[in-house]
């Protein structure tokens, strides 16, 4: 290399930076023509990342370029959401949105809320269940509905995830719907369903409010055990677990969801074109299957109807978490 | 970048002072025995008894008798001392060039600000002058093509997209 | 009898045995390259997965991450830039050994013994995985406290300046660990109003900074080092089998403790190098040798931290529930591919199981020969000049952290403070491995304590009297004194002979 002259390695450079421009693909080019980013706000491995992943694996076949997904997470959310909201609609970044967008901002820790976005399309909803550990005395969900009615406030101890999480939430919800203040049972605040779960099997909890598939391997591992779901209906993968209605009589229900959404401002052709293929990806085989298998709820709204599910959503959680006394907002 | 101890001592424990004073705002969460202000209090208050610590030199002793047995393995060089005190305010110039690609890349582009970077770097290293230019574009490549292609990760093409 | 030889004909298939051989090599490389771990190898294979076999899968997972974390310390022993939590531990140690001209022994050392932790590691996994997991379920929020804080003590046992120094620049780590909304309150704290910081502080952004990025910095006050002289030792291997038989105790007790360790959830392979490499010191016949390149600690290092790889799989096969950040994504892709973790799995899907087991031994077999193959390759890395390596290295350290914290160009100026921190601690006395120690436990201290109050209403009581957690204690409170203790003899000693 050291009989190159400086001369000629400008030279060089100077025609490998003219090349490049001179290839540069044109902005005109119908979308996609280069690589799509999905931003997942949760880490690898989670429901959320599978769910982002395999969504973005069949929107790649159908879309023909590649979609990568991309793990920004921390802040508990906050991070990955504002990362979505933030981008360019270009198209080239989208992302999956969960039920925290309608809850963060209540408890003022963003300013970002559903209409921060373009919505495209919801893709799953997962309702919280009750989880004891498998040595507890309480057989059904009556008996520990009773037991903790009978108790004095803070005894009980529940987990599931963070302060002011979705899980923490329900627990309230379902707690004011038995007429008891909401801090009867305490929270433990968990990094997430998994170490919650761990806690509850090696006897540090009373209960857990996560949803079943969360709480799945250790039920399976007979170190635990399903109550009962906050839902309308059965989960047809856990069809021995009755829900809150048939037992208490208790219609509560909420729901972890999740959905694919754009930086708001997105244009229309590339959302019409990016919800053709999320509704065939929600209606591929392949999607179905692995959230069967799961055990994960399906749910699919267009982006009319995604927007006026998450406003719904954000007025049920504002008046839950001023309930809670989670919302910063008066 | 040899301070004395004194000095950093004195700057440990204000950070000490500080984080304690910053933990102390943090509002108590209902519920929670032990709130969010807890802990920085803590790391706090041990961060100024350990800087006082450090002020007043103790513990000193072992940093010497370690200096010591390091020596035998190869003493201390004068002559490189000198060096350093000479290219103290050089050892910035990796932290700022990160700086300039935090500020510049999404709109330039990878290529070019990497270029830039590695150039200027081993210009102040005093690299072959007729290498640098090369390695630096082709590192520059090499790096794009080996995280775009190979990592999927999204460096900014920014002015110079690659035709691949 | 008829599962396992199932499990053979799962495993030597072609497919399987095509994609272990291709992720290990790309373990390998993402490994080695300073910025870039095992967790991110890890979880860039992802996608890979939806279109291969479940089996193959889970080996292209097992192998690329096993290699990865052996990689990982190949720049930490060449340049002194760990790859990841786990290898700070040992860093300066390998680093001064190859200063020797002993860089191909120091990686010898890692290799081997990883492959030798992986093994037992395995093994462990086959033979005792239920009991195992037994003891992972037992320990609550108030075991893991006690745990935290041991790890933490580790700081000020590794370091070789002053004690004081060590403990201030793990407040220090502690402190950056405050930093964000990820704590039991869910309160942003220290973020300034910052939407970037509220996530906290990515800790592959600080390794990178305070390691790699300071090293860079070092270079620029440096004149130009005359070439290392290279010691030719022979054999890589036969210099590790001499080792293995003159440490055969260190050897032991860094796979038991590896093993325990990454049984645990949230504990993982970062303790136990750190943990491993500390009872080393402590234990040893001649502790003053160690930081000056010296290969007891390493051999119980790199022998645990192996070992907590495959150990970490335990909780993760049997309940699902994460050892570390590895088997977290490995939990997804089991899921994924139908071979949902818990009990079942060893029963009604054992000619699987076996196949893991496979996977398992094999990856850890064949990254003895390509781990030699690539550290014969990167020795050249030593060779060339420091001048062209050091800017492609910061480059690296830009683009890796950004990778790694998710395409988030804030962590590039994470970087850049680090490297200021890092280097202006070094300079000063202030060992920056006990800083990463406290950032990559802080969360886990705080977490457990404050939970565990809020189980407890408030009671320190079951912090004591819980039995686990009372031995945790007892030895937790052993290894705080004992700087103490130690000055003090050392004050005696000084004082004595005037």
């Amino acid at each position: 290399m050291d009989h190159l002259s400086r001369r000629q390695i400008l030279a060089a450079g100077a025609a490998a930076g003219a090349v490049g421009l001179g290839l540069s693909p044109a902005e005109a080019q119908a979308w996609p023509s280069r690589p799509v980013t999905v931003v997942c706000p949760w880490g690898a491995g989670g429901g959320t990342d599978q769910t982002a992943r395999i969504v973005a694996s069949i929107l790649e076949r159908e879309l023909k370029q590649p979609f990568s997904v991309v793990n920004r997470t921390g802040g508990s959310g906050v991070v990955g959401h504002s990362a979505i909201a933030t981008a360019a609609p270009d198209g080239y970044t989208i992302g999956m949105i969960t039920v925290e967008i309608t809850m963060m901002h209540h408890q003022g820790l963003t300013e970002l809320n559903p209409t921060s976005y373009t919505p495209l399309a919801l893709m799953n909803e997962d309702p919280p269940g009750v989880t004891v550990n498998a040595s507890s005395p309480y057989k059904t969900i009556k008996e520990l509905a009773d037991a903790i009615k009978a108790a004095p406030a803070g005894k009980f101890k529940a987990s599931g995830t963070g302060q002011g999480g979705i899980w923490h939430l329900a627990l309230v919800g379902w707690l004011q719907a038995m007429g008891l203040a909401p801090n009867h049972v305490a929270w433990v605040p968990s990094n997430g369903a998994a170490p919650a779960m761990q806690d509850l099997a090696a006897g540090g909890l009373d209960l857990c409010t996560c949803s079943i598939p969360e709480a799945r391997a250790m039920i399976d591992a007979g170190k635990a055990r399903a109550l009962a779901l906050m839902s309308d209906a059965r989960n047809p993968q856990f069809k021995d677990v009755p829900t809150l209605n048939e037992t208490l009589g208790i219609k509560y229900s909420v729901g972890a969801w999740r959905g694919i959404a754009a930086p708001k401002g997105l244009p229309a052709d590339i959302q019409t074109k990016l919800v053709a293929a999320l509704k065939a990806a929600y209606d591929s085989k392949e999607f179905k299957d692995f959230m069967a298998s799961r055990g994960f709820g399906v749910k699919f709204a267009d982006p009319a109807g995604f927007a006026s599910f998450m406003a719904d959503g954000d007025q049920k959680m504002a008046s839950a978490m001023k309930a809670a006394g989670l919302s910063k907002k008066s | 970048m040899k301070l004395s101890d004194r000095i950093t001592g004195v700057v440990l424990a204000l950070l000490g002072i500080a984080a304690f004073y910053g933990g102390s705002r943090l509002p108590p969460v209902p519920g929670q025995q032990v709130g969010p202000n807890v802990f920085p209090m803590v790391v706090g208050a041990g961060l100024l008894v350990v800087g006082l610590l450090i002020a007043f030199r103790i513990g000193r002793s072992f940093e010497d008798a370690a200096e010591a047995e390091i020596e035998k393995f190869g003493g201390p060089d004068h002559e490189a001392e000198t060096y350093a005190r000479k290219r103290r305010w050089y050892a910035f110039l990796p932290p700022a060039l990160m700086v300039f690609y935090y500020l510049t890349s999404e709109r330039i582009g990878f290529i070019p600000i990497a270029t830039i970077m590695i150039a200027v770097l081993a210009f102040a290293l005093g690299a072959n002058r007729r290498l640098i230019l090369p390695v630096a574009i082709v590192g520059a490549i090499v790096i794009q093509v080996m995280f775009v292609k190979l990592l999927r990760v999204p460096l900014p093409p920014g002015l110079v997209p690659m035709p691949w | 009898m008829n599962n396992f030889l199932a499990a053979f004909s799962m495993v030597f298939a072609p497919d399987v045995l095509i994609a272990m051989f291709a992720s290990a090599i790309y373990g390998l490389i993402i490994g080695a390259l300073p910025g870039l771990t095992a967790t991110m190898a890890t979880a860039l294979l992802v996608p890979v997965t939806f279109y291969l076999s479940p089996i193959a899968a889970i080996a292209t997972i097992i192998a690329s991450s096993a290699m990865a974390i052996f990689s990982g310390d190949i720049p930490g022993c060449l340049m002194r830039i760990p790859g990841t939590p786990a290898s700070a531990a040992y860093t300066d140690e390998a680093y001064r050994m190859t200063l020797k001209g002993q860089a191909e022994t120091a990686l010898g050392i890692c290799l081997w013994f990883s492959a030798l932790g992986g093994i037992v590691g395995t093994i462990a996994l086959v033979l005792i995985a239920p009991a195992l997991a037994e003891i992972a379920l037992s320990f609550s929020t108030f075991e893991y406290f006690w745990l935290a804080i041991l790890g933490l003590m580790c700081a000020t046992l590794v370091a070789r300046s002053s004690p004081v120094k060590a403990l201030a620049a793990m407040l220090i780590g502690l402190l950056v660990s405050c930093i964000g909304i990820e704590n039991p309150a869910g309160t942003p704290r220290f973020t300034f109003g910052l939407t970037d910081l509220l996530g906290g502080i990515d800790v592959i952004a600080a390794l990178v900074g305070v390691f790699a990025l300071a090293e860079v910095m070092r270079a620029l006050t440096q004149k130009e080092p005359p070439e290392i002289p290279e010691r030719k030792l022979g054999s890589i291997l036969k210099g590790q089998i001499e080792l293995t038989k003159k440490y055969p105790k260190q050897q032991i007790r860094g796979n038991i403790v590896g093993t325990l360790i990454g049984a645990l959830p949230g504990a993982g392979a970062d303790m136990a190098a750190w943990v491993s490499y500390s009872l080393s010191k402590r234990f040893s016949k001649e502790p003053e040798k160690f930081g000056t390149g010296h290969p007891e600690g390493l051999v119980e290092a790199g022998a645990s931290n192996n070992a907590a790889l495959a150990g970490g799989w335990i909780p993760a096969l049997l309940f699902g529930i994460p050892g570390d950040t590895i088997t977290a994504i490995a939990i997804g892709v089991l899921y994924m591919k139908g071979l949902n973790p818990g009990p079942t799995l060893f029963t009604e899907k054992a000619s699987s199981m076996y196949a893991l087991y496979l996977v398992f031994i094999i990856a850890n077999i064949i990254m003895i020969p390509l781990g030699i193959m690539l550290i014969r390759v990167s020795k050249y890395v030593l060779k060339a000049p420091r001048s062209l390596i050091m800017p492609i290295i910061m480059v690296f350290c830009a683009v890796g952290a950004f990778g790694a914290a998710g395409n988030n160009l804030f962590a590039v100026l994470v970087v850049a403070a680090f490297g200021i921190l890092g280097y202006v601690m070094e300079e000063n006395g202030y060992p920056v491995a006990a800083m990463v120690l406290g950032i990559v436990m802080g969360t886990m201290v705080e977490q457990n304590f404050v939970t565990s109050l809020i189980k407890s209403d408030g009671s320190i009581l079951p912090f004591l009297s819980r039995p686990i957690a009372a031995f945790l204690a007892f030895f937790t409170f052993l290894a705080l004194f004992w700087p103490l203790i130690a000055w003090m003899k050392r004050y005696r000693a000084a004082l004595s002979p005037a």
